[in-house]
């Protein structure tokens, strides 16, 4: 994994857990790997991939089972809660730069329509997962 | 948190030039940490300095031990391999390690060894510049201490290398212990640290955590170490 040194890396490690929750890479119950062999996957400090699994745990998205490790959480509700949390972040970006070209609400509205009627093939989303 | 290692007003002369002055330092146990500076500002003196192989006016406390001979049992340093003979072979090295160091794990050295693809038979003559660093990581980290220092372990060496001590690092470093690493090029190791360090002057311009300046200041650590030497009067983050 690549990391933007301008982010944080715990974040960035959150992000990608996000990701790997929702496309089902990590299923809703799933064990996620030992700490340091997070770390070493990802080539990052144990303390920042325990910084961001520490706030996942206190958001409910992960659960820890003293002795056993951690999970993916299987209350449905969270799970959905969080693909809308991430849904609305990645459209306030897209919706931000719009604006900013002053496009109405009803014109951004519009040209995503026109956009997913017209884009070819599927829709790319490996840039999120890489 | 326990500190592992305290310095206090500690200054150090060469040939009546002072190379650091009045630095004061506090790390963390179980830490990675990056001691960044320009080459000459002081960085391999600092370690030295922290081994007991320099003596410098001020005190040192590593693992609460403040006298030389005590403090050097609880630090492992990356010494270069300059003081063996090229004709030895690497195992005879592991075994020199042994007998010197009876905190030395070997079976620590030799998962590494595995892990690096380090050949035990090998004449140091023999190694590329990237072998004999991977050599010098594993005999250092297979040492059990609770502090260790890495001296600019990334220099002129290929990115593979690079990429494997790097993991190895991660992988081998225990939980408690801190590691110090040296380096003038931070990029490569940036994903990898907790906290950075910056000498320059003769002091320590700041002490800071890694995620602190991607947070605070939306900075790359590169560009907040450069911004140290771009002529920016940064000292009020001491």
């Amino acid at each position: 994994m690549k990391f933007d040194d301008k982010i944080p890396i715990y974040y960035q490690i959150k992000t990608y857990l996000y990701h790997a929750m929702l496309t089902g890479k990590l299923q809703p119950g799933a064990q996620l790997p030992a700490v340091r062999q997070l770390a070493v996957d990802l080539t990052v400090n144990v303390n920042t991939v325990q910084r961001a699994l520490a706030e996942m745990i206190t958001e409910g998205t992960i659960v820890s089972q003293r002795g056993k490790g951690n999970f993916v959480t299987e209350d449905q509700a969270r799970l959905a809660q969080l693909k809308e949390t991430l849904v609305m972040s990645q459209l306030a970006q897209v919706y931000r730069q719009l604006h900013a070209l002053n496009l109405s609400d009803t014109e951004i509205v519009a040209s995503l329509q026109r956009y997913i009627e017209h884009r070819e093939g599927q829709v790319d989303d490996k840039s999120i997962n890489d | 948190m326990t500190k592992v290692l305290t310095i206090k007003d500690l200054t150090y002369k060469q040939n009546r030039k002072t190379i650091l002055s009045s630095v004061a330092l506090e790390l963390d146990s179980g830490k990675i940490v990056g001691l960044l500076g320009e080459n000459g500002a002081g960085k391999t003196t600092l370690m030295r300095l922290i081994t007991g192989s320099a003596k410098g006016k001020g005190q040192i406390t590593v693992s609460g031990e403040a006298e030389t001979a005590k403090r050097k049992a609880h630090v492992s340093f990356s010494e270069q391999l300059h003081g063996f003979s090229t004709g030895y072979k690497v195992e005879q090295v592991v075994k020199f390690y042994q007998t010197v160091y009876p905190d030395f794990d070997l079976s620590r050295y030799q998962a590494m060894a595995e892990f690096l693809q380090i050949d035990g038979t090998k004449k140091l003559a023999a190694l590329s510049k990237g072998m004999k660093e991977k050599v010098v990581i594993a005999l250092t980290l297979a040492r059990q201490t609770d502090l260790y220092l890495l001296d600019e372990p990334f220099s002129g060496i290929d990115s593979m290398s690079r990429k494997r001590i790097i993991s190895s690092i991660l992988q081998w470093k225990p939980d408690a212990a801190t590691i110090l690493i040296s380096d003038h090029y931070v990029t490569e190791i940036a994903p990898i640290l907790d906290e950075i360090v910056i000498v320059k002057d003769q002091g320590i311009a700041v002490h800071t955590g890694a995620d602190t300046i991607r947070d605070e200041k939306g900075l790359e650590i590169e560009d907040y170490y450069e911004s140290f030497y771009a002529g920016g009067d940064n000292h009020d983050e001491i």
